[in-house]
């Protein structure tokens, strides 16, 4: 091992994104650890203002990433000549050579979106908690889990990729566990023992992969490798077509806890109701969407095969999320409860969208993930400040939130609305490709995801009606107020939703801002041309 | 305020200016076509500007007093829209020789692609079929031009006209500019709506319009009232527009395209699409135009929409997203007057002209018992898009069936009552806002501000009303001229595409069609009912003694107010003569054959007589026979029996115009009768309740999906859920090993997460 590889790594810009955020959180944890009260109170804001310094660094890195592909290579040809589904490999380095696990990181098509839209979303949950308690933990364990998020976006070695995968559940368990609601403690450990238990039955598959994953010729002593590339390239690396599909519903346990799908999402109400705003943000925002990408990469990539074979599983497991989220929403009597649970049933679109096999499609789920890691950080913003102005999340306790909170319902407002579909936001984008796909794969089936477009607007604009209407002159308040004056949001809660609404209206309206909707369709195209059709079979 | 307002018109000074941009615009040498896209992207950019300056400004002198929070920048951006519709009018109507590069032989003008939405690759299984995209652009030709002018024009006046009604009334105050923002946007979508060169931007700016109905309907919303009402009519709405796209979705699979210049270039796509196919998509499209244009089952919202404030009124139900229904079928017409889909679509089309018939007569029906003057229009306006519905049925039946001529009649009839309906209707309600307007204040003045009994007195019921002539002769002008279009009095407004329409339902019928029997009876009974119910409005309102001590003090005021009655009275007494006679009709169908105004100006004696002729003495004695019983019905029994319920000479003393003295005259002379027991029948109760219609969709829908919904949540928590309880309670062992470590501090936590990390990466670096 020659340490300058490992020099060279540190200077890859895609390895800079993981560990300097981590490095930097650990080390402001620490100065802020060692420090007697007096040092504490000093460098409260210090610490504060450097975590938002390096979440804003780190993402003018991930836009300038972006910029370079976009304008520096064409996204497609390159992702092409790479591998099949092109992962743009940039670099890597033996980190544990006696059983094959390298560090090996890459971006392409499929993760840029995932990691832009991560470090746009820290710096911005930052600012929307920014008065938190022992803010300088608080901000440092976002930034920690920043890095272990990009950690799971980018990396091409699975081993790395379920270490960085298990990391991002750290700092998420402490943001509740210390900074949650009233049942925080279960709301933890329900979310942290769930999704872990989840995760072992993926890295179970991830086992099998790696033990079919033959790099004899690196001569390390099992012979295997983790490489996520080398599986990719090599057609069917899983020769026995059973021991594949066993694999592949491993995966899809593990991954569709994640997203959640029905029936294994019921950690994510309690989770959200639980966390801090900004806590909630980032669940919403990116964490579900580990879910989606990993099932994408390692579930669709790897097995195309078994896509084609268990795309009835799929479908069910799409439909139910969708139908049964949003009728279950309409049941709700919490505000937050009622945008997790829609959360749930906007991700079996995704689903949804991955079973047309159109480029279209999956075009589509992909743009879902992007455009729903704007939009509902949004919706769990307005709960959040919600919740702390008014300290209640039931949505009949009170009346005219617009009299009190003019700022706040507007964002509400242009929330809901962009998350029940409205066109010119950016979920009308993802949903309207997805079901044009969906209708040419499964035509009249469509009526049923249609239909429940009504169920959610049914529930947007019921709650709305009771909480940001009516009321007469006066509003009625909810009686957790204890007469205390109500107020409107603060101006960095302001801020922070002003950006995720102008953001989503821009992608409603130019779908291919920063190139976003053409590199997931090109992705897509490639997907379906080489891995799920792939050229021998294609005459 | 009546010194204040002579000083006002200063104030549209800016306004005035802006007539001069498109001169501007073809100074620098660019063509109406080119400047079309400012249509859409003027208000696009003034609404956000409205919001933020009224936000940041909202009670500064020069805002409110200069400024009229906002209300004169949406005018000038208005005027702009409007002045570049009249450029685009002109440039279409003299320059079909210099433009026909542009076109195809469909009299279209469409400017390509302005920007690619989203691009895509199609696959048939593993076989790739090429690139998708979905671009917008724009599409101009005759149909989206006249639906584009009624849109400019009753904007632009509706805007003016809500300067003066919204900021006199202190209610109101600070925000306005939620209101003006709100209002240019809602204009913004039917402008892209009728501009748009696809299916997919067609209903894209039809949700828009959506989304600001909601908004403006709950302007008020405080509300519960018109909470609810904004909430029911994006809802009703939404159940048809989610069909739409179900039908757009099965249209692009049929053309994978969903561009105008695709789908109407060859509907056929080479003899791979057959009318069968077409059925379900163009029936999914048409339940979301029954969405929008309130049409039988789905109108519940449009009564209840009455809540905004009255410009909204006319907005909505005159200028603008009533007619987004209309325009969508006259859009799928093409499709319909496909050869080679003959005979496919005539069923569809005897479906659309059955809902016509339904809703018209329905509410017609509904309307005789109304006593807010409001809710008469609204039901007023369901009917009479109903007969636009009915015509375009006609239409295209006519057309599917190969009656190439007859479909274009019936066809440029039934967007000539668009046209109609609209410049009377955005008329009547502004005249109605203008009473309502008056009445509220004279009560205010009357009771004072603050007695307290505010709530009781309804400045919109009727009852309340009457022998108002005197006191607003131009609004009470106004709203006769209104009324007589709507009503069909020969020679004005509406008559003549109104007799167009009931005459090609019954033409339908004399080609075979016998399936239309039931909504051409309909409408035909329809014409007399409107008759009566218009006329009951009137009387109510104008004729008679005064039934409140309020009407007293009632006073006309401000030019805002007035001043877009008078412009609309113009046009809705002699719009629809001149039109008939300048052959509009076949131009709307046909604009590539039809020369307007060519034979009007070269002989116009001529051509009047053959106008006349052709309405009041048609060939066929079908047509005579119907021609006249509509005739009779509606412009002398219907008024006749209104005039002998309601009507009456006003109080002595008062004395009213002469255009409409005449009127209050006939009225006293007919005699009375009394209708107490009429209005407490049991026929009336139910037309009071709306036929029950609204109650049966709330009872199904509080006993289906609401249950459902309760019940959903609690399986969710409890069984779902309630599993994963279970297996954490089995595994006590676990959490109680889990329980040691959480101290509940977080430096432990943290402590322990990094020193568990790096034994990890330690071992693993050993072996390495």
């Amino acid at each position: 091992m020659e340490i300058t590889e490992y020099i060279t790594m540190l200077g890859n810009p895609l390895t800079v994104l993981i560990l300097l955020p981590i490095t930097g959180a650990l080390l402001l944890m620490l100065v802020h650890w060692l420090g007697n009260d007096e040092r504490r109170e000093m460098l409260a804001n210090p610490i504060r203002y450097t975590n938002l310094g390096i979440a804003l660094l780190m993402f003018v890195l991930a836009t300038f990433i972006g910029l370079e592909e976009k304008f520096g290579l064409a996204w497609g040809e390159y992702l092409y000549q790479n591998c099949e589904i092109g992962a743009v490999s940039t670099g890597s380095c033996t980190l544990i050579s006696s059983i094959g696990v390298s560090w090996h990181v890459g971006i392409d098509a499929l993760s840029f979106p995932m990691v832009w839209l991560t470090t746009l979303l820290i710096p911005i949950s930052m600012v929307v908690e920014w008065d938190a308690k022992k803010g300088a933990y608080f901000h440092s364990l976002i930034l920690m889990m920043e890095g272990a998020l990009i950690g799971v976006f980018v990396s091409l070695d699975l081993f790395v990729f379920y270490v960085f995968w298990e990391l991002t559940l750290i700092p998420m368990f402490f943001l509740i566990l210390m900074w949650g609601g009233e049942d925080r403690r279960y709301a933890a450990q329900k979310f942290f023992i769930y999704t872990f238990a989840a995760s072992v039955f993926m890295l179970a598959g991830i086992l099998v992969m790696y033990f079919n994953n033959d790099a004899s010729w690196v001569g390390n002593i099992t012979g295997k490798s983790f490489d996520f590339v080398l599986m990719d390239t090599s057609t069917n690396f899983i020769e026995a077509e059973g021991l594949r599909s066993i694999v592949f519903l491993l995966m899809l346990i593990g991954f569709a806890t994640k997203m959640p799908s029905v029936p294994v999402h019921t950690w994510l109400p309690d989770a959200h109701v639980q966390a801090p705003t900004a806590g909630s943000m980032l669940l919403a925002g990116v964490m579900l969407k580990m879910g989606a990408y990993g099932f994408l990469r390692l579930g669709v990539t790897l097995f195309p095969d078994q896509v084609i074979e268990f795309q009835t599983l799929l479908i069910v497991l799409g439909m139910v999320s969708l139908v049964y989220g949003a009728v279950v929403c309409l049941g709700q009597v919490n505000l937050k409860r009622m945008v997790a649970y829609s959360s749930v049933s906007h991700m079996g679109l995704i689903f949804l969208g991955v079973a047309t096999l159109q480029p279209l499609g999956i075009a589509g789920a992909i743009f879902m993930m992007f455009a729903h890691g704007i939009i509902s950080p949004l919706l769990f913003a307005v709960c959040g400040s919600f919740k702390h102005h008014y300290h209640t999340l039931e949505i009949d306790s009170m009346r005219g939130l617009a009299h009190h909170s003019p700022w706040m319902s507007a964002h509400m407002m242009v929330g809901w609305m962009g998350s029940l579909g409205l066109p010119l936001m950016a979920g009308f984008v993802a949903e309207v490709a997805i079901l044009i796909a969906f209708y040419m794969a499964f035509g009249w089936w469509v009526l049923l995801p249609a239909v429940t477009l009504i169920v959610t607007a049914t529930y947007y604009l019921w709650s709305m009606q009771r909480t940001i209407f009516e009321g007469g002159g006066e509003a009625q308040l909810p009686p957790t107020m204890h007469d205390e004056e109500p107020r409107d949001i603060t101006w960095h809660e302001n801020t922070g939703m002003l950006i995720l609404g102008v953001l989503a209206v821009i992608y409603g309206i130019y779908p291919d801002f920063f190139g976003m909707f053409e590199m997931m369709s090109d992705w897509a195209t490639l997907l379906v041309e080489n891995a799920i059709y792939p050229p021998e079979v294609n005459p | 305020m009546g010194e204040h307002s002579k000083s006002e018109w200063n104030l549209l000074l800016p306004v005035g200016l802006m007539i001069f941009f498109p001169v501007i615009r073809h100074l620098l040498e660019f063509d109406a076509m080119e400047s079309a896209f400012l249509i859409v992207a003027v208000p696009l950019v003034i609404f956000p500007a409205i919001l933020i300056l009224g936000q940041l400004s909202k009670g500064e002198d020069w805002w409110k007093n200069q400024l009229k929070e906002g209300g004169i920048v949406a005018l000038a951006g208005l005027a702009i829209t409007l002045s570049l519709t009249v450029w685009l009018i002109i440039e279409f109507y003299m320059g079909n020789e210099k433009l026909s590069q542009f076109e195809d032989d469909a009299g279209v003008l469409s400017q390509g692609v302005i920007f690619d939405w989203i691009q895509f690759e199609i696959f048939d299984g593993a076989t790739l079929l090429g690139t998708s995209t979905l671009s917008f652009g724009l599409w101009i030709d005759s149909v989206s031009l006249v639906v584009l002018f009624v849109a400019a024009f009753l904007c632009f006046l509706i805007c003016w006209f809500a300067i003066g009604y919204m900021n006199t009334d202190p209610i109101n105050e600070d925000r306005n500019h939620r209101f003006f923002a709100e209002f240019v946007l809602f204009s913004m979508g039917m402008f892209g709506m009728v501009l748009a060169d696809s299916f997919l931007w067609l209903f894209i700016f039809w949700e828009i319009m959506g989304l600001c109905s909601y908004l403006l309907i709950g302007f008020y919303w405080e509300k519960p009232s018109a909470a609810a009402a904004a909430k029911k009519a994006f809802l009703t709405t939404r159940v048809g527009d989610v069909f739409l796209m179900v039908g757009l979705f099965m249209l692009y699979d049929l053309y994978h395209s969903l561009e105008f210049a695709v789908i109407f270039g060859d509907p056929t796509l080479g003899g791979a699409v057959h009318g069968v196919d077409l059925q379900w998509p163009l029936f999914f499209m048409f339940i979301g135009c029954v969405g929008k244009s309130a049409q039988f089952p789905l109108h519940v919202w449009l009564p209840d929409a009455m809540e905004g404030p009255t410009p909204v009124s006319a907005l909505i139900h005159a200028a603008t997203m009533v007619n987004a229904g209309l325009y969508l079928v006259a859009r799928m017409f093409p499709l319909f007057s496909e050869p080679h889909f003959e005979g496919d679509l005539s069923d569809l089309a005897m479906l659309i002209a059955w809902i016509g018939g339904i809703t018209a007569c329905m509410a017609a029906f509904i309307a005789f018992v109304a006593n807010d003057i409001k809710r008469v229009l609204a039901y007023s306006t369901m009917s009479q898009l109903a007969y636009i519905f009915t015509g375009l049925g006609a239409a295209c039946w006519f057309a599917n069936e190969g009656y190439h001529h007859l479909a274009t009649v019936a066809f440029g009839a039934s967007l000539f009552h668009l046209f109609n309906h609209a410049m009377a209707k955005g008329m009547l309600f502004m005249a109605s806002g203008s009473v309502i307007h008056e009445m509220h204040h004279a009560h205010d003045h009357a009771h004072g501000h603050d007695d307290g009994d505010h709530h009781d007195f309804d400045p919109q019921d009727m009852r309340n009303m009457g022998g108002l002539a005197s006191k607003m002769p131009v609004t009470s002008i106004a709203m006769m001229l209104g009324s007589m279009s709507i009503i069909g009095i020969p020679l004005i407004g509406g008559f003549w595409s109104k007799e167009g329409i009931v005459g090609q339902a019954w033409n339908v019928y004399a080609h075979g069609g016998e399936m239309i029997l039931f909504p051409a009876i309909l409408v035909l009974a329809t014409a007399g009912m409107t008759g009566f119910y218009m006329s009951r409005m009137w009387f109510m309102t104008f004729a008679g003694k005064p039934k409140s001590d309020v009407v007293e003090h009632v006073h006309e005021d401000t030019q805002w107010i007035k001043t877009p009655l008078v412009v609309l009275s113009i046009v809705t007494a002699f719009s629809g003569f001149i039109l008939a006679c300048g052959n509009f009709v076949h131009w709307l169908a046909e604009p590539y054959h039809y020369e307007p105004f060519g034979e009007l100006l070269a002989h116009p004696i001529d051509a009047i007589l053959h106008e006349l002729e052709h309405a009041f003495l048609p060939e066929e004695n079908l047509l005579k026979i119907v021609g006249w019983t509509a005739i009779l019905l509606s412009a002398g029994l219907g008024p006749f029996i209104a005039a002998r319920m309601h009507g009456g000479r006003l109080a002595d003393g008062e004395e009213a115009t002469p255009l409409t003295n005449w009127l209050i005259s006939y009225s006293g002379s007919v005699g009375h009768t009394d209708v107490g027991d009429l209005a407490t029948g049991g026929f009336a109760t139910a037309l009071h309740n709306r036929l029950y219609i609204d109650d049966a969709y709330e009872w199904v829908i509080s006993r289906t999906i609401m249950p459902l919904a309760t019940i959903c949540a609690w399986i969710d928590k409890n069984w779902v859920d309630g599993a994963i309880k279970g297996i954490e309670s089995g595994s006590q062992s676990t959490s109680t090993w889990l329980r040691q470590f959480t101290t509940g501090r977080a430096s432990d936590y943290l402590l322990m997460a990094t020193v568990g990390m790096l034994v990890i990466v330690g071992i693993l670096w050993g072996v390495a």
